[in-house]
């Protein structure tokens, strides 16, 4: 087989690389070096990062790259180092430290006049913010296979709507949401937040929504993915300090909706309760008519429509309302505001608050 | 064997691939196949990776490619690497391979 660069030959291998991994405890030690690097990169210290690959250069900090579990960002290599050799065995230590860590299937972030190098790296862009950022992922088949699965629940119909929920756990307000929402529509399709990051398994999510849902005739409750509100399209979600949200964030989230799962469905309205609660959830709504709609895309818009939502006794109904009265364990409270199915759910489930673990939310 | 874990083997470097391999969800066995010279050796790889999966009587898994121009035994090396890998295999036949 014919190559430019024969195995074994290298122009930059006089160049001797060691790559280390640095954990969250130790970022304070090399915080301002890694900072200084991703200075030149024209990027910014991301927080949400678990650990960094570090490659050095006879001492010198060459290239680095961060992970948020299966997320990677903040990827820098030293000007004048651009070469492929430091770029291209980064990408192999990050692949391999990510494999240690069992993750196989990755994410990255990078700014979008960068994905041609992340090609390098076996990544495929999969939604861009033109100038501003870009997403891409290193598995090749695992979109079009999710889609291939979502497009056998495709149903003819004028007005196919789409509502993706977190179900933290599943309340009336919810199924307020999908009733309107379906009443409204030739056909409903729910998606149910994969990510574990929600109180509730995935497993009981996904369930609460199946039963709450079951009598409504014209709609599907699909599994979500990591393109549907995950760490990887919207990590500002699972943020602990909820107030800053990247806008952009939000921005992959929608466009990914629109130029990728709303086809396959056919989807061209998206329904989703006003929140007077949750800042990060407010944010993400008040964006998603400019994203789905106004911004520019190769894929048809899709309408964003707003339901108000259902309070019970002047105030609005909320999962997070649902989980403060369940640390309470005040199940006369809870009834109220939770359809029969969550509520058989939840009562094995109050626990003392003080045992539980912090932080999960 | 069957495939029960994800696993990666090689590098992204100049004349080495990297292979990851998953288990099947519907299975089948699925080969993508990335290479700088897919024009010129495409079949060829194809061919080499389809040959070392069933030397492994391996029936079902999802098998990607990031070639950077390996040479053909370069190729089964790191593709039987990542199918022991992903199948946990400890008692290997190693004249089969």
């Amino acid at each position: 087989m014919i190559s430019d660069d024969p195995p074994g030959f290298d122009l930059d291998a006089h160049i001797d690389l060691d790559f280390n991994t640095v954990d969250s405890t130790e970022l304070p030690e090399v915080e301002a070096e890694i900072t200084l690097l991703l200075h030149e990169n024209g990027l910014e210290l991301d927080k949400q990062i678990d650990n960094f690959v570090v490659c050095r250069d006879d001492g010198r900090l060459v290239g680095c790259a961060g992970f948020d579990r299966y997320v990677i960002k903040d990827v820098a290599v030293a000007p004048g180092l651009h070469g492929n050799a430091v770029s291209l065995r980064l990408g192999s230590a990050v692949t391999k430290l990510a494999a240690d860590h069992g993750y196989h299937d990755l994410f990255l972030y990078c700014r979008p006049d960068n994905v041609q190098r992340f090609r390098g790296w076996a990544f495929h862009p999969l939604v861009e913010i033109p100038g501003v950022i870009a997403l891409m992922e290193n598995n090749p088949v695992a979109l079009p296979k999710y889609l291939e699965k979502l497009s056998r629940e495709h149903h003819p119909g004028k007005t196919i709507g789409g509502v993706v929920l977190n179900a933290n756990p599943f309340t009336l307000g919810h199924r307020f949401l999908v009733e309107k929402a379906a009443n409204d529509c030739d056909w409903l399709h729910v998606f149910v937040v994969k990510e574990e990051a929600a109180q509730f398994s995935y497993a009981d999510r996904f369930r609460l929504v199946v039963e709450g849902v079951a009598d409504i005739g014209n709609v599907t409750v699909h599994h979500g993915s990591k393109y549907i509100i995950s760490r990887a399209t919207f990590p500002g979600y699972f943020l602990k300090e909820k107030a800053k949200i990247e806008s952009s964030f939000t921005g992959l989230d929608l466009l990914m909706f629109r130029e990728r799962i709303a086809p396959a469905l056919g989807i061209n309205r998206r329904y989703v309760g006003t929140e007077p609660l949750d800042a990060t959830t407010n944010s993400y709504n008040a964006s998603m008519k400019y994203w789905l709609a106004d911004a520019p895309s190769t894929a048809a818009p899709i309408a964003t429509v707003m339901i108000e939502r259902l309070a019970v006794g002047g105030a609005p109904v909320s999962a997070s309302k649902v989980r403060a009265l369940l640390d309470e364990r005040d199940f006369s409270a809870i009834k109220r505001l939770v359809p029969s199915t969550t509520l058989a759910f939840l009562k094995p489930q109050a626990i003392p608050a003080g045992d539980r673990k912090q932080g999960d939310w | 064997m069957d495939i029960v874990n994800s696993s990666v083997a090689g590098t992204l470097e100049s004349g080495d691939l990297l292979v990851k391999v998953s288990p099947s969800e519907d299975g089948t066995i699925t080969v993508h196949i990335e290479s700088e010279v897919i024009k010129q050796f495409g079949r060829r790889i194809r061919s080499t990776v389809m040959e070392t999966i069933e030397a492994l009587s391996i029936s079902a898994a999802t098998v990607v490619v990031a070639d950077k121009g390996a040479l053909d035994c370069v190729v089964r090396a790191r593709v039987q690497a990542a199918l022991l890998r992903g199948a946990g295999a400890k008692d290997l036949n190693w004249q089969v391979l």
